[in-house]
């Protein structure tokens, strides 16, 4: 054999293997052992009605790490975002049970609730220079003691039945908030891997004090990322409190673990750089079907947690393992 | 006379390209302050690490009283009793006095347990022989003058009963009140036996305290130890720089245009003070100095990343303010740092994302990066500077320090500067990628730009520049144009050796 044919039979099987290398190629493969595995144990589990029902519950986990994914690639963190649902929640039942708010523009409250919450937590980590852990480490105190504080531990009821429709209704077959969830996935793909600010996003988290000698923004771009990570805790506090049809101060707490396990099994760098919204989501997607799965072939919660730690630990060393060939 | 306490024979040493010591041999006397002088690389770093086991040689012998020995590591070398200080001091600022001169040998009893009041008595003692019993030894390092710190540093090698000392630069960064202090400390110890290796850029301190001197050149002794009684500060600058400059710079004569830039009285903290020159199109200046006389100081303060806190800067004519980079950037002026890898590369990132990234707002449809402009002028300056990658894609991280130092060139030159600074530009890079460097600042000033060159390299800044301004403790302390900046003056007035008779600064008159 000649070494040209040779070169010529082995291109396509080596494409497709330095797909398989990336992080998301490694999450795509666990991904389907994980499905394999799983409807083999439970024939509930490969329904349509299973999966997209799934999707409902992974919506506000899913449009939390969005952002996260951003923030963590900047070299951040933000531990508020939990908070930051159940105090937007909060505002909204508060803004429109108590003070007799229209609705949507209770929801409008909701959504500056978040965005004012991240952006105190941009202005403190981009211009007071507080480290992110410490500066979301206090804001997650500080906006959980808003929520009971408003609240005053009462929880709002009672929304009238069209509210239901973001959290509970469907759109064709699919549920609405995964509609809502597929275009904000498109289009925070788009901003951090296509954008200008996408590649700030990623110049400050490979090094920030280069960025800054090339003239950019460094801090505008953090204030930026934070205020949108509270934004979205807004609308994910909307589209939860549709679902649940009750505001509660307790709500979400914890939720920003999940988040952050997501977006780092999804492969970003924890310390920075590097990481994408595809690899995030892939990271959800397996921490989502491996809990519910898991529920449905009758495993206890308490193994559950482990099952998705193993996994976390077993995705990185796979991934490790791949990269150094 | 005494003998030798420690003695190199035709010590040679080489790292990859270098060769920083050549053959080089050199001995101390107990009692004596032998001075070693030489310029920046010219062997006296590889020289000391030598002698405290830090790097070992390629060939050559050691002689510790008479016997040949070799010294693996430092620790081995501090139990010979060879210690060295260093410019950078490395104490423990949260640790005590006390504990900071016995780190790694505290005194202790038979169960491994720290003895505090021992450790306490004995560095008391040893601060007491050091005259400088107003320590408290039980405080932390952390808020100690500057003085006191190297006080430290000293009972620290005291401490390990050190009879060859070895000092880098001690009075760099001392008050003068400090210095005085630190004369007489020097003193005591010789009186004690101590052999010290005195290593300074202050030539006057050789003549006030050294007793023999050595000049290193280029990785050689430069004729022979000699007493300083012998000799005087115009023959040691001339033994210091007496070197042939080398063909490869080869900047062409320009003829400057208008001003472009222009600093009057700049001061920043107390790196930079009042600093004025200008700047014209098309010519290259040359800002010599010292490490530490604040040559990249003032080219941070130039490009806004630490904006200046009094003085008045105007590109063509006017005044502006110059708060950030960005605000830099927007008057046309660019930087090339000079620690490619910390301040000047994504290493991680491709070479593409590199080369665009001062300029991407300018490859940006609605906000997305348009690819195809982007690869285009990628490729421009991937040719334009030779940029040897396999391809746009490549990691930054996986170029040579040539074509690394390249991209943050093409970086830089993507934005079409008028004022460029180059902060070390061939520093750590092949002879090759060199010259392709200095060709292409040739260019660039036959094509209007105008270059502000920092370098440590004499060679370099002389036959680059059309001017060349020198910086002393954060000032321009002389300015010569091509025909006067021999080195001989250039390096006379970078070390402050007023007594020597050189050409006259500020043959431009600033206005």
């Amino acid at each position: 054999m000649t070494t040209e044919t040779r070169a010529a039979t082995s291109a396509q099987p080596s494409r497709l293997l330095s797909a398989l290398r990336t992080q998301e190629g490694v999450l795509f493969l666990v991904l389907v052992v994980i499905v394999i595995v799983l409807s083999l144990l439970s024939d509930r589990f490969l329904t349509v009605n299973n999966l997209l029902n799934q999707t409902r519950l992974f919506t506000e986990t899913a449009l939390l790490a969005l952002p996260m994914t951003l923030i963590i690639i900047s070299g951040g963190i933000d531990l508020s975002v939990g908070s930051m649902l159940a105090w937007s929640a909060v505002m909204l039942g508060f803004s429109w049970q108590l003070l007799g708010l229209p609705l949507p523009l209770a929801v409008v409250v909701c959504l500056l609730t978040g965005a004012i919450g991240g952006a105190i937590n941009g202005a403190l980590i981009a211009y007071v220079r507080v480290p992110p852990l410490i500066a979301t480490l206090a804001t997650l105190a500080i906006y959980r003691g808003f929520s009971f504080g408003i609240s005053q531990a009462r929880s709002a009821r009672g929304f009238p039945e069209e509210f239901a429709f973001w959290g509970q209704g469907q759109v064709g077959p699919f549920p609405t908030q995964f509609l809502i969830l597929v275009v904000l996935i498109v289009a925070m793909h788009l901003l951090l891997a296509r954008t200008g600010f996408g590649r700030w996003v990623y110049a400050i988290g490979n090094n920030e004090l280069a960025a800054r000698y090339s003239g950019i923004p460094v801090e505008r771009v953090k204030f930026t990322l934070y205020t949108l990570s509270g934004l979205m805790a807004g609308l994910a506090a909307f589209i939860f409190t549709s679902r649940v049809t009750t505001t509660r101060a307790d709500a979400a707490t914890g939720l920003e673990l999940d988040v952050i396990a997501a977006v780092v099994l999804g492969g970003t760098s924890i310390f920075g750089g590097s990481g994408s919204i595809i690899g995030t989501m892939l990271g959800l997607v397996i921490i989502t079907l491996l809990r519910n799965g898991l529920l449905l072939t009758g495993v206890k919660g308490d193994a559950t947690f482990m099952v998705i730690g193993l996994v976390l630990i077993a995705a990185v060393l796979i991934n490790n393992l791949v990269r150094r060939r | 006379m005494a003998p030798p306490i420690i003695e190199l024979r035709e010590i040679s040493k080489s790292f990859p390209g270098v060769q920083a010591l050549d053959r080089v041999s050199f001995e101390v006397r107990e009692g004596e302050v032998h001075a070693l002088l030489g310029e920046n690389g010219a062997g006296k770093s590889t020289l000391i690490k030598i002698l405290t086991g830090a790097h070992q040689p390629d060939s050559g012998t050691i002689l510790l009283r008479g016997q040949p020995i070799t010294i693996p590591d430092t620790r081995h070398g501090l139990k010979l009793g060879i210690a060295a200080i260093y410019q950078e001091l490395s104490l423990y600022p949260d640790l005590s006095v006390a504990e900071n001169i016995f780190m790694g040998h505290q005194p202790s009893n038979r169960f491994g347990v720290v003895s505090w009041r021992q450790m306490q008595q004995r560095a008391r003692a040893i601060l007491h022989e050091l005259d400088a019993d107003d320590l408290d030894v039980s405080r932390p390092v952390r808020g100690l003058s500057v003085g006191n710190q190297q006080r430290v540093e000293i009972a620290k090698a005291l401490s390990h009963d050190a009879r060859i000392l070895i000092m880098d630069e001690p009075t760099a960064a001392l008050t003068q009140h400090d210095v005085d202090r630190l004369f007489e400390i020097v003193r005591r110890l010789r009186a004690r036996g101590v052999a010290i290796i005195y290593i300074t850029h202050r030539l006057e301190e050789v003549f006030l305290l050294a007793d023999r001197v050595t000049v290193l050149r280029d990785g050689r002794v430069v004729g022979e130890t000699m007493h300083v009684s012998q000799t005087n500060q115009a023959e040691l600058v001339r033994m210091m720089v007496g070197r042939t400059l080398d063909t490869f710079f080869p900047k062409d004569a320009a003829e400057p245009g208008e001003v472009v830039l222009e600093a009057r009285n700049l001061s920043y903290g107390r790196t930079t003070r009042n600093v004025s020159f200008v700047l014209r199109r098309g010519e290259i200046v040359g800002l010599a100095g010292l490490v530490g006389a604040g040559r990249s100081e003032l080219a941070q303060v130039l490009f806004g990343i630490t904006p200046a806190e009094s003085g008045e800067i105007r590109v063509e004519g006017k005044p502006v303010r110059i708060r950030n980079p960005r605000e830099a950037m927007a008057l046309g002026i660019a930087y090339v740092p000079e620690d490619r890898k910390l301040q000047g590369l994504l290493l991680r990132m491709n070479v593409r994302e590199n080369t665009t990234l001062a300029v991407l707002r300018q490859l940006l449809r609605y906000g997305f990066v348009d690819d195809a402009a982007e690869m285009r002028l990628t490729q421009e300056y991937v040719d334009r500077l030779q940029i040897r990658t396999p391809s746009q894609m490549q990691q930054v991280a996986n170029l040579s320090g040539g074509n690394q130092q390249k991209v943050v060139l093409a970086k830089w030159l993507a934005a079409k500067p008028k004022v460029l600074i180059l902060d070390e530009p061939t520093r750590g890079i092949d002879v090759g990628a060199k010259a392709e460097i200095h060709r292409l600042m040739n260019t660039l000033a036959q094509q209007g730009m105008a270059i502000l060159m920092i370098s440590s390299e004499l060679p370099e800044v002389l036959g680059m520049s059309d001017r060349v301004l020198v910086m002393r403790q954060g000032t321009i302390v002389a300015e010569f144009d091509r025909a006067h900046a021999t080195q001989e003056a250039v390096i006379a007035a970078a070390m402050g050796a007023d007594a020597l008779h050189t050409t006259p600064a500020a043959s431009t008159t600033l206005t």
